[in-house]
């Protein structure tokens, strides 16, 4: 291979900007994620069939179908369908938060099953509303048990969120890939914007390793 | 606005062949892959350090990576380093293998930790050599175990082979933004294309909650 490497063609300072953007959405994603995918859990579960099912079916339906599509969908097809024109980074926030929504809400429920029946039922001894024994009893544990899930879940969803390169938001994979195409140095940009993907994940997976771990010596 | 679902008539034979190509690069994918990813699964747990470091830092690095990321890093790097021209097509089949290997060492691994020491310790009495010992006795079970996990991996790799829409490869994805893009029909085209991809990947994870409970029935672990 006769390839001279030149890694001083990579500025940093536009990936770190495009890097600030992906967090940016990341975060916003996550508490969406977070907040709605609880009560999107809530919905799945309810008793009454006429909820269930269509919460269900969107939950399927951002959960079988690429990461890709949806973002390429809620670009085009919402301002069509809807008429609403929302800046470039709400739109990714939207579609990144919505999918992540999706995937939490499996997880939440998983561990709202897994609440003993107990604690519920304590409950509404002391005389607790419904939505008191949610707030007060379900979410706490149900939100403790899904730690490890939520945060991977967040994770991926950094990953994914490099998606939205694809839709021209200037996030750190639209600013390697420009970069790149600038200094014709794709080998040694890719690098560092793959290096930097890493960099932030790596750390977050092994806490969840070390939670994980944790947990099941509590359990055991 | 009105919606015309009729335009699609006219397309469905390129909305197939791009459905074609997703398929055939999924299955290709998913065989390479699962092949790699069993055989790095055993080298994370075999007992050579450096053969487990290696195969570690692989899976925590297309792991810890976008898939997209590792898509254009094949795409521009692996022709430079082989030092030949790569079609699409095999470019995208090498990083989806790849990035199969990876989640799939994962599932093989943990499967692989279910197997009870008392079942090597009975190879080492049954005196069955290495090679004998993971075909038959490894194998089997490793495989059985990581049947439903495996699915869903194949389910994702499904869904992230829309990705080589990015680098110009004629899938499903790149087909249907190209018809939107030429009929100005978002909605329609998008929709549709959304739907393929649920209608073949949710039996799919149906089947793996009922192969699940099957397998967990009948090893009743």
């Amino acid at each position: 291979m006769d390839y001279t490497f030149d890694f001083n063609a990579v500025s940093l300072a536009p990936l770190l900007k495009g890097l600030w953007v992906s967090l940016e959405l990341t975060v916003a994603a996550n508490v969406i994620g977070i907040v709605f995918g609880f009560g999107l859990a809530l919905l799945i579960m309810s008793p009454f069939k006429l909820v269930r099912l269509p919460f269900m079916l969107l939950v399927e339906f951002f959960r079988c179908t690429p990461a890709i599509v949806q973002i390429v969908w809620i670009f085009y097809c919402v301002p069509m369908l809807f008429d609403v024109f929302l800046d470039p980074i709400t739109m990714g926030v939207l579609a990144l938060g919505l999918n992540l929504m999706a995937f939490n809400a499996e997880a939440y429920r998983a561990s709202i099953q897994a609440v003993p029946k107990e604690q519920i039922d304590a409950g509404i001894a002391l005389g607790l509303t419904p939505i008191q024994r949610i707030l007060h009893i379900v979410f706490p544990t149900a939100f403790r048990a899904s730690v490890p899930v939520l945060l991977t879940n967040g994770i991926v969803i950094f990953q994914q969120s490099a998606l939205v390169a694809i839709v021209a938001i200037q996030d750190l994979m639209y600013q390697g890939k420009s970069l790149a195409t600038e200094t014709y140095r794709p080998i040694e940009t890719f690098t560092v914007v793959a290096l930097i993907y890493f960099a932030v994940s790596f750390p977050v997976t092994q806490i969840v390793g070390l939670l994980e771990r944790r947990r099941q010596l509590l359990v055991s | 606005m009105e919606l015309d679902f009729s335009i699609l008539s006219k397309f469905q034979y390129a909305l197939l062949l791009g459905l074609w190509t997703t398929l055939k690069l999924t299955v290709i994918c998913i065989v390479l892959g699962c092949a790699l990813g069993f055989a790095v699964g055993l080298a994370r747990t075999s007992r050579n350090i450096v053969l487990r470091a290696l195969s570690s830092a692989y899976v925590e690095f297309f792991r810890g990576t976008p898939v997209l990321v590792q898509l254009f890093w094949i795409f521009f790097c692996l022709p430079l380093m082989l030092g030949v021209e790569l079609s699409n097509f095999t470019s995208g089949v090498v990083a989806l293998t790849l990035y199969m290997g990876a989640i799939t060492s994962e599932t093989f691994r943990a499967s692989l930790k279910s197997i009870g020491p008392e079942q090597f310790d009975a190879c080492v009495a049954l005196g069955l050599p290495r090679n004998v010992q993971v075909v038959n006795v490894v194998l089997p079970q490793a495989v059985l175990r990581a049947i439903p996990t495996l699915l869903s991996n194949c389910v994702s790799l499904f869904k992230e082979s829309a990705l080589v829409s990015a680098v110009g490869m004629a899938d499903l994805m790149f087909v249907g933004q190209n018809i939107s893009n030429n009929t100005a029909r978002p909605v329609e085209v998008l929709s549709v294309v959304a739907l393929i991809y649920f209608v073949i990947a949710f039996p799919l994870t149906r089947a793996v909650s009922v192969i699940e409970a099957r397998i967990l029935g009948k090893l009743a672990i």
